[in-house]
């Protein structure tokens, strides 16, 4: 670890300041699923609160939790105890509907397998939430164009996903994300189905993101490499934070 | 507007299994199809019944004296005993919209004798031109022409009973209006077969004024009028039009459709009409199940996309359009091949209409005779029904599918879970 890396404790951050100032508050969650012969205790009690702009990486073994808490994050999943607020709002007093509209206008995904649509275009799937918030067609093309420009996808807009590299469809999956200028983007291994020269590519593009835009990421990932380049590296063992240390820069 | 981008998901998506989808639609578009070409035939049928069951005697609708029916006694003719304005009457009717004839009758009974041969028989006095109008009598005639004053045509039955033909003699005897029995001598003039063996075997027709001689009454007693209207499926407005208009020149008169003195065929017009409907309904139903099927097994297969769609934001109910949608444009594509199937098939079969009667038969119906063709009726009715029926099912096909895309658990269908 860095020399100047500060390691956080949950409790500096919870207590009743204003949610409203960061990307992201949890307090207390748990997420317990139902299950034969014992509930699995996926996330048991995380408070975290990230900074808007911060650059985190979420690590920890397998099934240490970190796609739950992810899913948590963006209103995927329901916690079983403890709240969440996203850009100050706390998800679970809000209905399907202003869930869906939260995700629309708060939060970008970004999954491991892309997840792109197959039956529309680059270009279409990078407007999607633009689309969604009702943005006008011709202000939607000169955004993607900008931005394909900017990561390295110029000539992409009109190819199906089936005809780009895994790369590219995961840099396509990431201006997805952020073209609806969410305060949060949540990815989930996003780089775990590239080679480490696309891997470190698509972090380039996400830090620069980060920085030029001011949008905070959160994600997870095994890749040792991936962690070294993030802001704030927090650890999660069976379904808890057992480390969180912020390095300096990110 | 942004609900392009989900009638484009949903156009997209159904072309994604092509062949699923082709599939699906042409058992759609056969769907169609046979729910066209099930009404167009039944429509011929009960077209056919109709004219058969109104056009050979009565017409599609007919005025009577008030109590007239059910005895059919000879004194209750219209007007009364008086009788009435026969000509103003038939003038009053004609002059209707949608009136196509209207032939005013005197009804009798009598015996017919020639020889050695004599046979009980219907006496009807007729105005001839005007008959052919109404009536298959004239057009129905094997030999000769409708009777002049003096003058008899008869059905061929009954000419073979009594074994007369043209220009023979018969004596008729029939009872008369003022208690005596009239009889006279009549020529044959012509013989009529018109197909249904209770007319040919006893109908006799004479020309007005000779059978109100003959019957004791006075001109301007008649018993009945028989009217042909332009729209036989439906007499009804035409029937109010020529009550209303008679109603002032005379008291007493009672107007009806074929559809109240034909109850039997109209029961039957009303039976096939509701047959129609749960024909269609059935095809459609099983249809239903097909095309449901086909696309709860597409919206499981795309699971994964629902989620991401839902969590970049997509509200459930923008999801669940995405299906409906689909549903709707499968019924259209469905609905366009169907029509570019059914319009030549049902243009061939009117063109070519296939007598089955060599296979079957002819057979009598209501007092009319059948001919078994198979052929279809062109109507806006049943295309436009079964083209609604055909959209509205791919709609229902998809409710299921919808509600089931908008109830994919984004974390699980995420995690392949
Ligand atoms: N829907 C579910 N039903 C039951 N158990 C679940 C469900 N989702 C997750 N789990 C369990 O919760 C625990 C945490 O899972 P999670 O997927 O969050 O781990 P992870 O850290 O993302 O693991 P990996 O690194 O393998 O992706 C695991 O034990 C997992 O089996
Ligand atoms: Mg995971």
């Amino acid at each position: 670890m860095a020399t100047n890396a500060a390691t956080r404790s949950a409790a500096d951050r919870a207590g009743p300041d204003g949610p409203a100032d960061h990307a992201v508050r949890t307090e207390a969650l748990w997420k317990i699923y139902p299950q034969e012969p014992r509930p699995v205790e996926a996330v048991r009690g995380v408070d975290l609160t990230v900074e808007r702009g911060e650059f985190v990486a979420m690590a920890g073994p397998s099934g240490s939790g970190k796609t739950t808490v992810l899913n948590l994050l963006g209103g995927l999943t329901r916690p079983t105890r403890g709240k969440v607020w996203i850009d100050g709002l706390e998800l679970s007093a809000l209905p399907d509907r202003k869930l869906a509209a939260v995700r629309q206008n708060h939060i970008g995904f970004v999954f491991q397998s892309y997840n792109l649509l197959p039956m529309l275009t680059a270009l279409e799937n990078a407007e999607f939430t633009l689309m969604l918030q009702g943005v006008p067609a011709r202000e939607r093309r000169e955004r993607v164009l900008r931005l394909f420009h900017e990561i390295g996808l110029e000539g992409m807009e009109h190819r199906r996903p089936f005809k780009l590299s895994g790369g590219q469809q995961q840099r396509v999956a990431v201006a997805r994300a952020v073209l609806g200028a969410p305060a949060l983007v949540l990815a989930d291994e996003p780089t775990a189905n590239l080679d480490s020269t696309t891997a470190e590519a698509l972090l380039d593009v996400m830090q620069q993101l980060n920085r030029d835009k001011g949008t905070t990421f959160v994600f997870s990932t095994h890749d040792p490499r991936v962690m070294k380049r993030a802001g704030r590296l927090i650890r999660l063992v069976d379904g808890r934070i057992a480390e969180d240390v912020v390095r300096g820069g990110g | 507007m942004i609900h392009r981008i989900w009638w484009r998901i949903a156009w997209r998506n159904l072309w994604r299994s092509r062949r699923r989808t082709l599939l699906t639609a042409s058992a759609l578009a056969f769907g169609f199809v046979a729910s066209v070409l099930m009404i167009g035939y039944m429509d011929g049928i009960v077209e056919e019944m109709v004219a058969n069951g109104t056009r050979v005697v009565t017409g599609q609708v007919r005025i009577h004296a008030e109590g007239y029916e059910p005895e059919r006694s000879i004194h209750d003719t219209m007007g009364g005993r008086e009788g009435l304005d026969v000509e103003a009457l038939l003038a009053a009717v004609e002059t209707r919209n949608g009136v196509v004839g209207a032939a005013p009758r005197l009804y009798g009974g009598g015996l017919l004798s020639s020889g050695d041969e004599t046979v009980g028989g219907v006496l009807v006095g007729v105005d001839p031109a005007r008959e052919a109008a109404v009536s298959r009598f004239a057009s129905a005639l094997v030999e000769g022409r409708m009777p002049a004053p003096g003058e008899i045509a008869m059905g061929d039955g009954m000419a073979e009973t009594v074994a007369v033909g043209m220009g023979d003699e018969v004596v008729l005897v029939a009872p008369a209006a003022d208690g005596s029995t009239g009889n006279d001598l009549f020529t044959v003039s012509g013989i009529f077969s018109v197909g249904v063996g209770a007319l040919d075997d006893s109908y006799a027709l004479l020309e007005m004024g000779s059978l109100a001689e003959l019957m004791a009454m006075d001109p301007g007693r008649i018993h009945e009028v028989a009217i042909a209207v332009e729209d036989i499926r439906e007499p009804e407005p035409a029937a109010a039009a020529i009550r209303e208009a008679v109603a002032g020149i005379a008291p007493g008169l009672r107007t009806e459709p074929w559809s109240i003195f034909q109850d039997q065929l109209y029961f039957m017009v009303n039976y096939v009409g509701a047959v129609n409907v749960y024909v269609a309904a059935f095809i459609f139903g099983m249809a239903a199940f097909g095309v449901a099927n086909a696309m709860l097994l597409a919206t499981f297969e795309r699971r994964r996309e629902f989620a991401v769609v839902r969590a970049l934001g997509t509200p459930g109910g923008a999801i669940g359009r995405i299906v409906v949608y689909e549903g709707l444009l499968l019924g259209l594509i469905s609905l366009g091949a169907g029509v570019l199937l059914a319009a030549p098939l049902m243009v061939y079969i009117h063109e070519n209409p296939i007598d089955l009667s060599r296979y079957v038969g002819t057979y009598s119906f209501a007092g009319s005779a059948v001919r078994p063709l198979l052929t279809v009726e062109y109507s806006w009715a049943g295309p436009l029904a079964s083209g609604l029926a055909l959209v509205a099912t791919g709609i229902v096909s998809a409710l299921l599918p919808a509600w089931r895309a908008v109830r994919v658990p984004p974390a699980d269908a995420l995690a392949n879970r």
